[in-house]
């Protein structure tokens, strides 16, 4: 045998995947170049012919990529958030306020051994967690991120979400049912149990919404909303909005009803036997849902990516160009003198400190303002940032309200789950349907009698 | 008025929502100390040598040592002969023990565990045969032999507790709660003799004090 073989042959199935596949993109990616530098123009030319499909391509990247930061923001905010609320200090360690904690658990979970039990069923335990990250980066692709900031703009995307985000369930049971262990399986089918039941009233509470609306369209219910706070639709729809949270809670998987995890009494559900980046995807899974859990919510109740109040339209005529060269002096001097500026407070009122506080202060202080004011013309000049940055700060006020919620309540137990969500949620939710058709009917009679 | 659906939970969310503010209790600790008492000793533990045998030898040096007395232990002495505790009385009656006592250095104070002399017990078996060996009427058989010896010797009372069978203990604390009663034989003269033989200072003390304030202390 071989060393080669003998090397490949130690390697774990993940191990072999990643040890073809890698060189093999390495070799199409050169390869891509290699076309692009002598078929460039050829390209161009197929690429503008098929836009809508390059589109869809750049946006799928761009969500598959955008779920990595989110999620760590999302572990960040709730390792800090709950660390705070139990009068800790939560992590201080590593980067800025700890804030680089949730990279160093990723990268730890990367470095652990990825293990498939004997007996498992290797394919299907693989595919499990991808099954469950894809389908919480798929539901992200129909959420307006800010005017025109969307992946496709369907007709029925309220369907494809409640659709593709179902799919989660699929991969719980993948994974308990290949994990071969009965309490995985055990697992994996309360956890399909707890979702299938909260996927009911989840969705009826958004009927009331789309009959007000008329449409699916994530995108035109944004639109409907455009205007002051008061058009969002929380306003006609308090009740939906109230059992479209819990539900949601529930369906990611999130304290009070974070069943599927509940370490103290079924170990850790449909992951016990996971390990490595395949217990990693399953949280990192989690996370995004939280995100998408919180965007949905502010889609459809909240405005979208409108503002709360019609902002005055106001626009900033910079021309950087008229400057000629000065603006190349600008770029040198400004840094250095505005640094300068804003050390000198720190060296006049603290004359015990060393001057070099002072100096990194003062270029801190220089970049805060910077990062500001860029930010604050890039929110003047175009109108997708401006929607982004409110779509962001509302969506993240309802991850903020998760990590409260976790902070705060405990765990319902099973039958408490299931009465909850059969006994009450359902029925509300029947009931704002009925309210929301009844006063149409009776608004529309009125005006027409008039 | 008195249930409101989900309440309970708003009032745990505002109290959660109070506590994200409020100054945190983390001691960041190899950087920041914590504040500890000057007087705090850290956890009692006992530790153990190379071969794997407790190092403590019981010589109580720590239980003398121990500001506020909270040390109990037991073992066997250097020498293997005797089990030996200190601790506090109510744990452990052995605490004052003569051979604890001697061990850890204190003096003896209490003359009911001092060695004491053999007398004639025939009075003592006298009064007992009176009251029937009767424990219960311990004061009855205490204030006899009182009568009969002038006082109460330690010989007396381990007597008393073999025929009757109440506790030693149970004798010495009845003894020790009636006034009358009293464990020293009456020869004041000879103790006060003896205190100014052990503290000779004293005598030009006292005299140096009530030249100075009058004459009045005797």
């Amino acid at each position: 045998m071989t060393v080669v073989a003998r090397t490949w042959n130690r390697l774990t199935l993940p191990g072999k995947v990643v040890f073809t596949v890698v060189p093999l993109l390495v070799v199409l990616a050169v390869a891509l170049v290699v076309a692009l530098a002598l078929f460039g123009e050829a390209v161009l030319e197929i690429l503008g012919a098929n836009l809508p499909i390059v589109r869809f391509a750049v946006a799928a990247t761009a969500i598959l990529l955008m779920t990595i930061p989110t999620a760590f923001l999302i572990i960040y905010m709730e390792m800090k958030g709950i660390a705070l609320m139990n009068l800790r200090i939560g992590p201080d360690r590593v980067g800025p306020f700890g804030s680089l904690l949730s990279v160093v658990h990723g990268l730890k979970v990367l470095m652990k051994e990825d293990f498939t039990p004997t007996g498992a069923d290797p394919t299907v335990f693989t595919l499990a967690p991808v099954v469950v990250y894809l389908s919480a980066v798929m539901a992200l692709l129909v959420i307006p991120f800010g005017p025109g900031l969307f992946g496709v703009d369907m007709n029925i995307a309220l369907l494809y979400f409640f659709a593709v985000g179902g799919l989660t369930v699929v991969g719980l049971l993948m994974g308990g049912w290949a994990s071969f262990n009965k309490y995985s399986l055990l697992g994996g089918l309360r956890s399909a149990a707890q979702i299938i039941s909260y996927e009911i009233p989840l969705t009826l509470s958004v009927v009331g919404v789309l009959i007000l609306a008329g449409t699916m369209s994530l995108n035109q219910l944004v639109q409907n909303q455009a205007g002051w706070f008061t058009d969002w639709y929380i306003w006609q729809q308090p009740l939906g909005a109230l059992i479209f949270f819990i539900a949601a809670t529930a369906e990611a998987n999130r304290t009070p009803f974070d069943l599927t995890e509940a370490d103290s009494e079924i170990v850790a559900g449909f992951a016990t036997e996971y390990s490595g980046m395949r217990f990693g995807f399953f949280f990192f899974a989690e996370y995004v849902n939280v995100f998408i859990v919180s965007a949905l919510m502010v889609t459809l109740f909240f405005g979208g990516w409108n503002a709360p109040f019609p902002f005055p339209a106001t626009s900033l005529e910079l021309d950087p160009a008229s400057l000629g060269i000065g603006l190349l002096l600008l770029i040198a001097i400004v840094p250095v003198v505005a640094t300068l500026v804003f050390a000198a407070p720190f060296w006049l009122l603290r004359p015990a400190w060393p001057a070099w506080y002072g100096l990194v202060i003062g270029f801190v202080l220089f970049n805060l303002v910077a990062v500001a004011a860029v930010v604050g013309w890039a929110y003047v000049s175009f109108d997708w940032v401006a929607g982004l940055v409110w779509f962001l700060v509302k969506t993240y006020f309802f991850v903020f309200v998760f990590v409260w919620m976790r902070g705060t309540l405990p765990r319902v137990r099973i039958d408490q789950l299931m009465n909850f969500a059969w006994k009450w949620l359902m029925e509300l939710a029947f009931i704002n349907i009925f309210i929301t058709a009844g006063a149409i009917l009776v608004i529309d009679a009125l005006s027409s009698g008039s | 008025m008195s249930f409101v659906p989900g309440l309970g939970i708003v009032k745990g969310m505002a109290l959660t929502l109070r506590r994200f503010f409020e100054p945190k209790v983390t001691v960041r600790y190899p950087e920041v100390k914590a504040d500890v008492p000057p007087k705090f000793r850290g956890r009692l533990q006992l530790l153990y040598d190379e071969y794997g045998t407790i190092k403590c030898e019981t010589c109580f040096q720590c239980a003398q040592a121990c500001p506020i007395e909270c040390i109990d232990m037991g073992g066997i002495d250097t020498k293997g002969r005797y089990h030996v505790h200190w601790g506090a009385p109510e744990t452990y009656g052995e605490r004052r023990e003569e051979s604890a006592l001697r061990r850890s250095g204190r003096p003896v104070p209490d003359a009911a565990y001092a060695h004491f002399e053999p007398i004639d017990l025939g009075p003592v078996d006298a009064v007992l045969e009176e009251h029937d060996h009767d424990p219960a009427h311990m004061l009855a058989i205490l204030e006899g032999t009182q009568a009969a010896y002038g006082y109460l010797p330690v010989a007396a009372l381990k007597r008393i507790s073999h025929r009757t069978g109440a506790w030693y203990a149970t004798i010495y604390g009845t003894a020790t709660y009636y006034r009358h009663l009293h464990f020293e034989p009456p020869g004041d003269t000879v103790q006060r003799a003896d205190a100014a033989e052990r503290r000779p200072g004293d005598a030009a003390y006292v005299d140096a004090l009530s030249a100075a304030i009058g004459g009045r202390v005797h």
